[in-house]
């Protein structure tokens, strides 16, 4: 009776011990010079936001004094979803996710919220069944960003004009929501019409041959406008354009600004577009993950800032290096 | 020569005296799909079946089709190079860095040198190792695109000062209203035609991919074969590369990413087997065609790009099909 009570004892004594250790993460939240955050990029050097992205990370990050596991999923949802795992169990204090895929990652995240460890999801939004399971999101507002191009076409058409759409890589959310802001928008004017809309891939050399096709079927005089889902793509397009003749016909408004889209609005290629900086975006990234890893309450959605750019205040801004 | 071998045995499987369906669809069925497509899209839009317009798209294809032709002589000799795409990226980047510092023409030297390594890489591997090609090139595919990017940081390079320069006529100055990507596409067509039906290196090449077996036998050097298709390729990815490079003016890591895909989807389209063996230039040349008008096809007509991908799809299973078909003398199995 009596060793039978010590067994119980003990038991209870481990019990304790080992739920002690596994929630004292929770409990008392790190300081700051604890933190660990651990990072799943979408595709680092695909494109030289993303790698001007990883960069920044790593400097803010460590002008902060926290430390960071970086990883990539290199395009790879699956791999994602094995690096999210292999984060769980680093336990690290905080994961921010940039989805390759907004669903896939939803079942891996459920899994580190059971874990207790809070996920910060990064520049591309996760599906919405996700919202629930995440602290919250960092990055640009897409959406607004289509809509600002829109306001901008508008303005370059006086309002009145047909509109030719070259979005970015289906099944990006990145793209689509560019997509939806513009449109949506565009209802609002009565003249402005978007008459086509084809994907380019965010590759400017596939850019610049569905514009080729587009100035075959719309012979000059039937586009007033392109509306590109970034400058690389309004690159692809300013070429046919060019080699077409007919680049002043039409008025071109992108809903991100890239280095060479700077030089060609300088030179009045481009009418408007959009600063959406990759060191903006890093360093709200790592500021709300290591506000979340301490214990503040953060908002749903941190958006940083996205102004517009024309050639009136373009001068406002250095040219991306990205 | 291969090829009429292959269309002999067949005749002699059936019975010769009918027509043989499926003979009728190997032979000639590609082309009734490529005049169906060209009058079914052009009876939809007006602006399809213009001068302008088949210019165009000729343009638009050069590229992969130059590449094509190289993947031809590949899958005819029996084996895969799905290494390609990258390749293009990693010269049209070269091309594009190196004019700025040594001007264009070592430039465009250094480009094909590039393109050329890789491939003699790639043919040592599986010519003279005898390791298998998917898994070489597929590996290869990711190698150059890290080299790609690690040479460039992710970041666009172009040219400086694009007026002052030779180098963008090769992709897009015209001769005679013809664009010169076109005219270059024309000549490799020429030349690697030629080359194949005409030569001794072209039997080789269709024993070698054919039946490897008595092609060893009767003393062809397979190795030797095996190991010149890749530097070819390599040699038509280079040329594809700075075709591109010179078109855009500028490079990226990404540029040419998935080329790898249309261009061995063109060669089959054109009735090339993918066990070897069997296939032509000219049918590469449909082949690819019928890529470039339905993508600029659909265009032309507003389809959603979904439509597209499927109409792809069913369009590739059909000519594997075909190719299937042929080689058992039944349509179904």
């Amino acid at each position: 009776m009596k060793k039978r009570f010590i067994t119980v004892i003990l038991c209870l004594t481990l019990v304790f011990v080992l739920v002690g250790c596994g929630s004292s993460g929770d409990e008392a939240a790190p300081d700051i010079d604890e933190v660990v955050i651990g990072i799943t990029n979408n595709n680092v050097g695909i494109d030289s936001y993303q790698t001007t992205h990883y960069e920044t990370f790593r400097e803010e990050a460590e002008e902060l004094g926290v430390e960071t596991v970086r990883l990539d999923a290199t395009g790879d949802p699956a791999l994602q979803v094995n690096q999210i795992e292999d984060l769980i169990q680093q336990q690290v204090d905080v994961i921010v996710v940039w989805p390759v895929s907004g669903d896939a990652i939803v079942p891996a995240v459920r899994n580190a919220n059971q874990q207790g460890i809070p996920v910060l999801i990064a520049n591309s939004p996760i599906d919405e069944s996700g919202f629930e399971l995440v602290e919250g999101f960092a990055g640009p507002d897409n959406l607004t960003q289509g809509k600002y191009a829109a306001q901008m076409m508008k303005e370059a058409l006086d309002g009145e004009g047909k509109v030719v759409e070259l979005m970015g890589l289906p099944g990006y959310v990145t793209a689509h929501q560019r997509s939806d802001g513009f449109n949506e928008e565009v209802e609002n004017y009565s003249g402005i019409e978007v008459i086509e809309t084809q994907p380019a891939d965010w590759d400017r050399s596939r850019a610049q041959e569905v514009m080729e096709d587009f100035l075959t079927k719309f012979p000059s005089g039937q586009i007033d406008g392109v509306y590109a889902a970034d400058d690389n793509i309004a690159m692809g397009a300013i070429n046919a354009l060019e080699e077409a003749g007919r680049l002043d016909e039409v008025k071109i408004t992108s809903a991100t600004m890239f280095g060479d889209g700077y030089d060609a609005m300088k030179e009045g290629k481009i009418y408007g577009t959009i600063y959406q900086s990759p060191v903006e975006d890093a360093r709200k990234t790592v500021q709300t993950a290591v506000r979340i890893a301490t214990g503040e309450e953060v908002e749903f959605f941190n958006y940083f800032d996205t102004p517009k750019v024309t050639l009136d205040n373009i001068d406002e801004y250095e040219r991306p290096i990205w | 020569m291969g090829s009429s071998v292959k269309t002999e045995s067949n005749l002699k499987d059936s019975s010769s005296k009918k027509i043989n369906f499926a003979e009728i669809i190997k032979r000639h069925g590609i082309l009734f799909v490529f005049l169906l497509m060209i009058i079914g899209i052009s009876l939809r839009t007006d602006s399809f079946l213009t001068q302008n317009n088949m210019l165009l798209v000729l343009r638009q294809v050069s590229v992969k089709g130059i590449i094509a032709c190289g993947m031809t002589y590949m899958l005819i000799g029996g084996e895969f190079d799905l290494s390609v795409g990258s390749l293009v990226s990693l010269t049209a980047v070269l091309v594009i860095d190196f004019h700025d510092i040594l001007g264009p023409f070592a430039a465009i030297i250094i480009a094909i040198l590039a393109g050329i390594s890789v491939g003699a890489f790639n043919g040592f591997l599986v010519g003279f190792l005898k390791l298998n090609s998917l898994i070489v090139t597929f590996g290869m595919l990711f190698v150059i695109q890290a080299l790609t990017l690690l040479y460039t940081g992710g970041q666009y390079v172009s040219v400086s000062n694009q007026g002052a320069t030779w180098f963008s006529i090769i992709g897009r100055g015209f001769i005679f209203g013809i664009p010169i990507p076109v005219i270059i596409f024309g000549i490799i067509l020429i030349i690697f035609g030629v080359v194949l039906s005409k030569t001794v290196y072209g039997r080789y090449l269709y024993s070698v991919g054919g039946n490897p077996i008595a092609s060893k036998f009767s003393g062809i050097p397979k190795t030797y074969i095996t190991f010149s298709t890749f530097i070819i390729t390599g040699l038509t990815a280079a040329i594809g590369g700075i075709i591109l490079g010179s078109r855009l003016m500028s490079a990226q890591n990404y540029l040419g990413q998935g080329y790898e895909f249309d261009i061995i989807t063109a060669v089959v389209l054109g009735g090339t087997s993918l066990f070897g063996g069997s296939g032509s230039i000219p049918k590469t040349l449909i082949g690819v065609l019928i890529l470039g008008f339905l993508s600029n096809g659909f265009i032309m007509m507003g389809f959603p790009y979904y439509v597209q991908w499927v109409v792809q799809w069913a369009i590739l299973i059909g000519a594997v099909w075909m190719d299937v078909a042929s080689k058992r003398g039944k349509i179904l199995a």
